[in-house]
């Protein structure tokens, strides 16, 4: 479901250019659990970020589900996005200001649903993850476990085919990290989601169906 | 959808900072509560000037003395030598376009009743033509007629009448009040009128003496006949009225300088005081919409800024460039409404206060506070344009890396 050939991203800083990507080359089936290992500042979250959509490689092709997506404008990107893939960030990346449920309903309304609609689904998968019964709640009032939880539930809403995971269990202690993974691997085999994992944790990588290996911006492994 | 829920994003992101959002409306509410006042000032003075024209007619003319000779010797006492009651009796036969004239004297001296003084009230001397020219009525007993020349009867103003019942007074008439040391016995009440523009006195609060017996009264320093209402005769203009009265008053018989005001003149220098209000709001409307305008945007971009992690969360989610676009111009526009609604309270108060001032009657215009609501949004749209499109156009990765 997704294919990357050559991707290679450099930045610009001053007066010389830093190559962050060299080249990755990179296949992820449907319904895989990928992992993605290696050192920090190996470019880990940059491959990340450009196989969300968030960011544009330098150069190289990239295609997601049969389809190119390269050359999409900034409306189609955010319409994949939105419907195609699920992000889940190390830092929980919840909006401050509003419930739980308000957060997780979000990439329904972008998508443009009822509201009645979105409610009603968003509860749906706080209660998938455990969190139905803090869905009035506001992040600050939830503790790092449940906001990654919440976080999840909004990943999941919007039925998205690939769950994009950076250091997930990065800011939680190994109990309820072992939870977050636990969840995962739920949604993998019941409902055949797609999900790419990056971690620094040889365990949690153990556990999942492929690894890959980066070193200095390329995949090793 | 989106917009129900960007309104209530926006109500939040408001009241979250709620000091800054206070500051950035002042501008707007001074703005907003000027461009109020400025329109509903003009409404008001159209009405005025249309309630004034049905109150008296368009055929009347104020003839009044010239004081303040330009010469400015005291020798010289030709030119404000005092208009001679014959001279205006005669005027109607000597000008074809005079139908009719009211001469008035102002008396001086205090009134009073069973001791006690009458502040407020002040002498007028009238003719028996009075009454009609300036479009009063009696509300009891009668006005004083050419019969009454030197006589100690007098018809008094409807606030005085009132003065008197609570000094104790029974029935107005037949009362008698001092003035100096002359007892005048009431014998009518004028029904109140309203003061405007072409009664240059204050026609509930006057006692009137006919003017014969206010002449005699008079002392030495009065100034005689001062002021003169006439009526112009059906099928002439007020200029062609206006004209033989000057050129009677300045023929070497008499060689008075006059001043003739007609209605047109009043409303024309009615409307010169609002495009003084008009200008003095307009200026400081749209220095204050732009000072505000301004404040909105500055508060947009700082919010953006503050905001930037959000925003790049948003796009994340699937928010589209229009998305982002909109949410942070819903929330200009809600905060220039905001101020927009304080402005217009804030209008409404000022034209109250000039209306007050002026001596015209307040009313409420419905196409100011459209307006008002019209300027605010536009001021929001077009402000927050800048900082929305800024945020649009942040880069998602960069939006979401920052803190
Ligand atoms: N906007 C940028 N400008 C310049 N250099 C950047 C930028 N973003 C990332 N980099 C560089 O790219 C390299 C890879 O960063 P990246 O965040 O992908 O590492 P990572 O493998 O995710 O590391 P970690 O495991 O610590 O999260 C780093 O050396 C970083 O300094
Ligand atoms: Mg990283």
């Amino acid at each position: 479901m997704l294919i990357l050939r050559d991707i290679r991203k450099s930045y610009r800083i001053g007066p010389t250019e830093v190559d962050v990507l060299k080249g990755v080359d990179l296949d992820i089936h449907k319904g895989e659990l990928t992992s993605i290992m290696g050192p920090s500042g190996c470019g880990k979250s940059t491959l990340m970020n450009i196989i969300g959509l968030l960011d544009r490689p330098t150069s190289g092709r990239f295609q997601l589900d049969g389809a190119d997506v390269s050359y999409s404008n900034d409306d189609a990107l955010s319409e994949i996005r939105n419907r195609r893939i699920g992000f889940v960030f190390q830092q929980y990346f919840l909006l401050s200001r509003l419930s739980a449920i308000e957060n997780v309903e979000l990439p329904l309304i972008y998508r443009g649903d009822r509201q009645g609609f979105t409610r009603e689904r968003s509860m749906e998968l706080l209660r998938r993850v455990g969190m139905a019964d803090r869905a009035g709640h506001r992040p600050s009032e939830l503790s790092g476990g449940q906001q990654q939880r919440v976080a999840i539930a909004r990943a999941l809403v919007g039925a998205p085919s690939l769950i994009l995971a950076d250091e997930p269990t990065g800011a939680l202690d190994t109990k309820v990290g072992g939870e977050i993974m636990e969840l995962f691997h739920t949604l993998n085999r019941e409902d055949g989601i797609t999900i790419v994992i990056i971690t620094h944790d040889p365990g949690i990588a153990r556990q999942c169906g492929s690894v890959a290996v980066m070193n200095d911006g390329v995949i090793v492994k | 959808m989106i917009l129900a829920t960007n309104l209530k994003e926006a109500a939040r992101s408001l009241l979250s900072s709620k000091q800054r959002t206070i500051l950035a409306l002042i501008g707007i509410v001074i703005g907003i509560g000027s461009v109020i006042a400025m329109v509903s000032v003009g409404k008001i003075v159209q009405e005025e000037s249309l309630r004034q024209f049905k109150e008296m007619g368009t055929d009347i003319l104020t003839i009044e003395k010239e004081f303040g000779d330009s010469s400015g010797q005291s020798g010289k006492k030709s030119k404000t030598a005092q208009i001679k009651l014959a001279d205006v009796v005669a005027m109607p036969g000597a000008c074809p376009g005079m139908a009719d004239v009211a001469p008035l004297v102002r008396g001086n001296g205090q009134a009073a009743y069973n001791g006690k003084k009458l502040d407020q009230a002040s002498l007028l001397g009238v003719t028996e033509s009075f009454l009609a020219i300036n479009k009063m009525t009696i509300s009891q007993g009668r006005f004083l007629t050419d019969m009454d020349a030197q006589s100690r009867y007098c018809v008094v103003g409807s606030k005085v009448a009132k003065d008197l019942q609570r000094l104790g007074a029974r029935q107005v008439i037949g009362e008698q009040i001092r003035a100096g040391d002359n007892i005048f016995t009431i014998i009518g009440v004028t029904a109140e009128v309203l003061e405007s523009g072409m009664r240059r006195f204050q026609p509930n609060e006057s006692i009137y003496l006919h003017l014969t017996t206010a002449l005699r009264l008079s002392s030495e320093s009065s100034n005689g006949i001062t002021t003169i209402t006439a009526r112009v005769s059906a099928g002439t203009s007020n200029t062609t009225a206006r004209d033989q009265v000057l050129a009677y008053f300045a023929a070497p018989a008499r060689g008075q300088a006059v001043r003739v005001s007609s209605p047109e003149e009043i409303i024309a220098q009615m409307e010169k005081q609002m495009q003084m209000f008009t200008l003095l709001l307009g200026a400081i409307g749209s220095i204050s919409l732009i000072v505000g305008g301004v404040g909105v945007m500055n508060v947009m971009l700082v919010s953006v800024t503050e905001r930037r992690r959000e925003i790049g969360i948003r796009r994340a989610l699937g928010a589209k460039r229009g998305d982002i676009r909109g949410q942070f111009l819903i929330e200009s526009v809600i905060l220039s409404l905001l101020g927009g609604l304080f402005g217009i309270l804030f209008g409404i108060g000022a034209s109250r206060l000039i209306a007050h001032f002026a001596h015209w009657q307040f009313l409420l215009s419905g196409g100011a506070i459209l307006l008002g609501v019209g300027v605010s949004n536009a001021v929001g749209i077009f402000f927050g344009y800048y900082p929305a499109r800024q945020a649009s156009l942040l880069d998602p990765i960069v939006a979401l890396k920052s803190d």
